[in-house]
């Protein structure tokens, strides 16, 4: 689970309703057990062998990062092992990024980090601290839709719905990144975003509208 | 009464009411629903193809961080209509769905054996990873080559000599034997997975003990709720199914699969809500595929290119516990003239998991074989393959006996083969090129029966003159919220922006599944009918309460843009609202059914779709770029040119794969697929789906339903593998019959 | 996922250091190939060592030579313009590779050492030598479409993956090195190895290691280039066959060539004896396809990539011929 530390004198989520900090304390004391076990394969499942408190476990292997989600600072406390797309998805509830294979083989999870689109799959939320992360909630201007959203609905870039996020944040990329100057390159840089209803067509058209249009993106 | 349909709303390009929610991340699908105290399950699957769980180690995973549960056979808890299922005093059924974690028997390579369930979704997936399964291994049977020889008649053919799936003989059996000009091929397709983007999931909530909501990704609300309620036995009222936003299914959402017991079985345990979601590998073995299919058509032809005999043999592969079927020799029984037809369907039970319908199921697969034998006969004659086709046209079912309800596809091939450019077609394959490429054009027929089903709407009108419907409908991504606002503006006379149309609830009235291409015939007919009745009432209100409005009745009104009127006094007009308002009425509420008549045993109704392709080949790399295909289709009335246009694109792309790309390869010695992740199994990327032009006839069925439209979903895809397999025949000489037309067969 | 310590280390030392004395500690760069790899437990370290924060992302002149970091990502080393200007091969084999988000994430460094495709590695429940040494190679006699044709045994017939390599391969890189005994160098050709007794170990790398950078010596091939790339889709897919292809030409004769395969075996595949025939040659089809026949010298399939005896030769020849514009 990740914590939210926006206030920093509530600690409404930690584990069994113990505040991190004192999980933290808690470790401490009991480093040098855990030490002991470091160098032994799948350290987690030994701790759990030996029935050494879950929290403790869980406190040991967190880290803490400050993400920018959609222009609001998030401090987070996670596991190392949570990507990018899990923690947006089950922790933060922006279930707006899909997950549609988990192996960077669909491009259902594209965000911008730094502005620059990824695959969220395969990105560890740990190795994120201190970047600025938009996803397809953070795209529109309040009520006013990105002109990419709104050109998907135009030209029904969609059927199903399931991969528009990340084709519409692929899409908005493309154009940045100036891989939308004909129809063949729009198809070979957007061809990491799988769309099965096969509305591929219609997104293009909706790029091309866009980026002819010369609006901001 | 006027009648509206063919004016105003219906036949515009109108906006997705949805769309909004979809390209802002707002829409939820099954597994977005965040319900207090959420536990995450994750399925752990066999790794043998057929045998025994000898035993179960689920110790570390029960004692890794979070776990709050494992179960499997052994303490799972018990299913009440899986014992129900198995009682002697009911009939033997045709096999038997597989019940998740029942005995200690495996049945196929990935079955589900265990569910994880855990506090977080990061420690259920590691925790599913301590599981360790010991088998009790048996022979296993997965090659579907080696083991055609055991196919058979499917039992409910057996069972009834009226079954539609029992042999078929027109004429002379197998009456091309013995002619002059004749072909003999064989065709395969391999194993194809629907892979919709969204994974399959479901979270699980038992509210009570026996009150169960689901939010579940189907095609089927009703259908579902029914199966839990029998399974769980508990009253079908108890059992909420919420599927609003369903990331496409292809048919793979018209079954109840074990992964959604697992999740409801896991719920009970834990006494918390259990989200599910499978992995993109189990997608490939829990929630069925297009199965593999051997087929055989043997066919003669006059000189002047008139079809004397078809014989049209099928194996579709299936699993030992149930037996599928599909209706892959449909089309050759009736698309032609032919005085001879002669099919055979068997089924080959193997050790896998059993299949389900796959976008343009059986017809899919058997026009693959059919169209394609179409062509390679059009050659040995030295006829246009158009041509061909135009001659053994028919005019009237040579199966059934009956005639079409509509039929235009001669105005459909002629308008497409305009499009492609069909006259550019070379009479010799491998003689046109463009640079290094060689070009070569094909077309292929597609056919589906134009079903309708039952359906109930609920219609309300409130006194704000807004109209909200209610179905237990599911859009899969047709767009079916959409069209089901546009028809209820033509019929109720009420601009679209004033229409909401909710689905995806089992809260609804009840529809068919969504399937078969069946829902804008059977729940817009509901619409439609739901919206006359709204007429009706209020025409009622006026006549019995408005002095301008005295005596009349709803055919003697106007009902436009949310007013009604007089057509004798137009002075005499009034808002809906007003008509509410007036009576001091919050809202007037109707429930409609509609269902198909006995206009089924008058006449035979289909929907036709025929596909042009132009490839280009690649000679020295086999490298093929399909670089254009016209799709045009007689599908009735098209509520809406957007979406339907959308639909049919997507049936092309879905036809490239089926074509060139797709088709999952199993290891027979493990019985275990290797190829089961989207960067091996090749579905088609941007890169491969070139410009689509889609063209509708767009003539009304009114014998069908009274709204005059047809189903498209699966002709959109019928008939475009062999359009392209024909095509690289004309561009290289080359007749691949085995799918996927890959470079290395090309070269 | 296994849980484990996440660390990220501001100094290569650091990283080096704790990666050669931690058994189960390994670097992560992007992680493209890492993560699926963790997320399917075929690898489970119990510390990250998170190299991003390490001042290796350049790509910059260095005596002549282009130097790239080991942390220059994909995509923007296609578009650099050093990279477009002085070997615009590795650019066409980059952009050739994966998608533009697994470009925008993946590392120059990472993409050397992405592990094979195979899918008996990548399934847990099948026999993998390269995974669990002993248990057999499954590919051997099992589906092997996609496997190696040359440098094989009787362990392991996997290919490997990578585009950006087979670039790498046919321009005579080197890799930069640095590990807990100081920096060293090491030729392309011997930075990948063949599968012999131990699939199981891919690269020179010793335990600790880690990539500062590729360097690019200065070479003629900045014209008449082709990266060729044969697969199943149109993009997004691994190569069936792929091929490097770089021309020198004096008019219509070859001073010299460099040509490189993918898709055909354990490393990347340079084909020197080709590149010696077509030295001094006229850049023809006919010289294209003798130097094709002989590259497939020695070439053993299995059951299922026979294909590539004769796509291989093939592509090799319209590489070229693309590269030298007679297409």
């Amino acid at each position: 689970m990740a914590v939210e530390k926006d206030l920093p004198h509530t600690c409404s989520q930690g584990e069994k309703g113990q505040c991190p900090n004192e999980a933290r304390r808690d470790f401490l004391k009991y480093s040098s057990i855990l030490t002991a076990f470091a160098f032994m394969p799948n350290m987690a499942v030994k701790a759990a062998d030996l029935k050494l408190e879950e929290k403790l476990v869980s406190a040991f292997e967190k880290v803490n990062v400050t993400l920018n989600i959609n222009g609001k600072k998030r401090k987070l406390s996670i596991e190392p092992r949570t990507t990018l797309l899990d923690l947006l998805r089950e922790q933060l509830n922006l279930t707006g990024t899909k997950k549609g294979c988990d192996y960077g083989q669909c491009g259902a999870c594209t965000v911008h980090v730094d502005g620059q689109r990824v695959l969220s799959c395969l990105s560890l939320a740990a190795m994120q601290d201190g970047k600025k992360i938009t996803t397809i909630e953070g795209l529109a201007d309040g009520h006013e839709l990105h002109p990419m959203q709104a050109a998907f609905i135009k030209h029904d870039g969609f059927q199903c719905g399931y991969c528009t996020p990340g084709q519409i944040m692929s899409a908005v990329a493309c154009i940045r990144e100036g891989h939308a100057d004909s129809d063949d390159e729009i198809r070979e840089y957007m061809s990491g975003n799988i769309c099965r209803c096969g509305a591929y067509p219609n997104i293009v058209n909706a790029i091309k509208e866009v980026k002819n249009g010369g609006q901001k993106v | 009464m006027k009648d509206y349909f063919f004016q105003d709303s219906v036949g515009k390009p109108m906006d997705r009411v949805d769309g909004r929610q979809k390209v802002t991340g707002a829409a939820k699908y099954s597994a977005e629903y965040e319900l207090p105290n959420m536990t995450h399950a994750v399925l752990v699957g066999s790794i043998i193809a057929k045998g025994r769980i000898k035993s179960m180690d689920t110790k570390k995973a029960e004692n890794a961080p979070g776990v709050l549960a494992v179960l499997y056979h052994q303490n799972a808890p018990k299913v009440p209509g899986y014992v129900q299922a198995a009682h002697p005093s009911e009939p033997k059924p045709v096999g038997q769905p597989l019940r998740a974690f029942y005995d200690d028997k495996v049945y196929f390579n990935g079955q589900p054996v265990a569910v994880v369930v855990a506090d977080t979704l990061e420690r259920a997936m590691y925790a599913a990873h301590l599981v360790k399964v010991t088998y009790e291994e048996e022979k296993h049977a997965t090659d579907f080559t080696k083991n055609v020889s055991k196919a058979f008649l499917p039992t409910a053919a057996q069972r009834n000599p009226k079954h539609p799936l029992n042999d078929y003989v027109r004429g002379k059996k197998d009456a091309y034997k013995t002619a002059d000009i004749k072909i003999e091929q064989e065709y395969v397709i391999p194993t194809e997975v629907h892979n919709p983007m969204e994974l399959q999931s479901i979270v699980a909530h038992w509210e009570a003990n026996d009150k169960l909501t689901v939010y579940d990704k189907t095609q089927a609300v009703i259908g579902t709720q029914n199966a839990f309620a029998k399974d769980w036995d508990i009253p079908v009222e108890n059992v909420k199914v919420i599927a609003t936003f369903v990331g496409g299914a292809f048919g793979n959402g018209l079954h109840t699969w074990p992964h959604e017991t697992a999740a409801i079985m896991a719920a009970k345990k834990v006494n918390r809500p259990v989200k599910l979601v499978l992995t993109r590998e189990q997608m490939f073995t829990m929630v069925g595929y297009r199965p593999h299919a051997w087929q055989k058509v043997g066919m003669s032809a006059t000189p002047d290119g008139k079809i004397t005999a078809i014989t049209h043999e099928a194996i579709g592969q299936t699993s030992s516990y149930e037996e599928f079927t599909e209706s892959t020799l449909q089309q050759t029984r009736m698309m032609y003239t032919s005085p001879n037809v002669t099919t055979r369907y068997r089924i080959l039970p193997l050790d896998v998991s059993t299949p389900i319908w796959m976008r343009g199921p059986g017809e899919a697969t058997g026009a693959f074989a059919l169209e394609s034998a179409l062509d390679e006969m059009a050659h040995v004659i030295g006829m246009d393959p158009l041509e061909f086709r135009m001659r053994n046209h028919t005019d009237r079912d040579p199966e059934k006996d009956l005639p079409w309800s509509t039929k235009y596809l001669k105005e459909a091939m002629q308008m497409g083969a305009e499009r492609i450019g069909w006259s550019k077609r070379p009479n010799i394959p491998g003689t046109l090129k463009n640079g290094e490429w060689l070009v070569g054009y094909g077309m292929g027929v597609g056919t589906f029966g134009a079903n309708r089903g039952r359906a109930k709407v609920r219609a309300v009108l409130h006194d704000d003159g807004t109209v909200v419907l209610q179905c237990a409908t599911t859009d899969i991504g047709p767009g079916t919220g959409t069209a089901m606002v546009q028809i209820a503006a033509q019929n109720l006379g009420l601009a679209p922006e004033k229409i909401i149309f909710e689905l995806g609830s089992s809260l609804y009235p009840p529809s068919p599944s969504q399937g078969g291409s069946a829902t804008v015939a059977s729940v817009g007919s509901a619409v439609h009918a739901a919206c006359k009745a709204l007429q009706q009432r209020l025409a009622t209100l006026v006549a019995d309460n408005d002095a301008g409005f005295k005596g009349a009745t709803a055919d003697k009104l106007t009902f436009d843009n949310g007013y009604l009127s007089l057509a004798a006094t137009p002075a005499a007009r009034v808002s809906f609202a007003d008509v509410l308002k007036r009576q001091k009425l919050k809202e007037i509420e109707v429930t409609e059914e509609s269902k198909p008549g006995d206009e089924r045993t008058k006449y035979s109704m289909y929907s036709y779709s025929v596909h042009f392709a132009e490839v280009h080949v690649h000679p020295l790399t086999g490298q093929i770029k399909v670089a254009k295909i016209v799709s045009c289709a007689d599908a009735g009335t098209i509520v809406n040119t957007k979406t339907a246009g959308n639909q049919m694109i997507g049936g092309a792309v879905g036809g490239i794969g089926m074509a060139l790309t797709e088709g999952t390869v199993m290891d027979h010695r493990f019985g275990r697929y290797v190829t089961k992740d989207l960067a091996e199994y090749h579905v088609p990327v941007h890169a491969d789906a070139p410009a689509i032009d889609v063209f509708f006839v767009n003539k009304p069925d009114l014998i069908n339903n009274p709204n005059g439209t047809k189903g498209i979903g699966e002709i959109a895809i019928i008939g475009v593998a062999p359009a392209i397999a024909n095509a690289v025949f004309n561009a290289t000489g080359k007749r691949i019959r085995e799918l996927p037309i890959t470079p290395d067969k090309l070269i | 996922m296994n849980q484990f310590q996440y660390v990220q280390p501001a100094k290569s030392k650091a990283a080096i250091d704790t990666v050669t004395k931690d058994q189960t500690a390994m670097f992560i760069a992007g992680g493209t190939n890492l993560l699926d790899l963790m997320k399917r437990g075929i690898v489970t370290p119990e510390k990250l060592v998170d190299i991003n924060k390490l001042p290796l992302k350049k790509i910059q002149k260095e005596n002549g030579a282009v130097r790239i970091g080991a942390l220059a990502l994909n995509g923007e080393t296609a578009e650099d313009k050093l990279v477009l200007e002085k070997h615009p091969l590795l650019s066409q084999a980059l952009n050739a590779g994966a998608s533009a988000q697994l470009r925008n994430m993946a590392t120059v460094g990472g993409n050397m050492l992405q592990r094979t495709r195979c899918p008996y590695f990548y399934d847990t429940a099948l026999p993998c030598n390269k995974r669990e040494p002993g248990t057999g190679c499954g590919a051997l006699e099992g589906y092997n479409r996609m496997h190696a044709i040359f440098g094989h045994s009787e362990k392991c017939i996997a290919v490997h993956p990578s585009d950006m390599s087979v670039a790498l391969a046919a321009l005579d890189a080197t890799v930069l090195v640095s590990g807990p005994k100081g920096d060293r160098k090491i030729p392309f050709a011997d930075f990948h190895r063949l599968p012999g007794d131990t699939p199981h170990i891919e690269t020179n790398l010793q335990k600790g290691e880690l990539i500062l950078a590729v360097d690019l010596p200065e070479n003629p091939y900045t014209k008449n280039i082709h990266y060729l790339k044969i697969r199943d889709r149109a993009s997004y897919a691994f190569a069936l066959i792929s091929v490097a292809a770089a021309l020198d030409l004096d008019g219509s004769n070859i001073r010299s060539a460099r040509l490189a395969m993918g898709g055909v075996a354990h490393k990347p595949w340079r084909l020197t004896e080709a590149e010696n025939f077509l030295a001094g040659k006229p850049a023809t089809e006919t010289t294209f396809r003798q130097a094709a026949d002989l590259a497939m010298r020695g070439a053993k399939a299995f059951e299922h990539n026979k294909f590539k005896l004769k796509l291989g030769p093939n592509a090799i020849v319209q590489a070229l011929k693309n590269a030298a514009g007679v297409a």
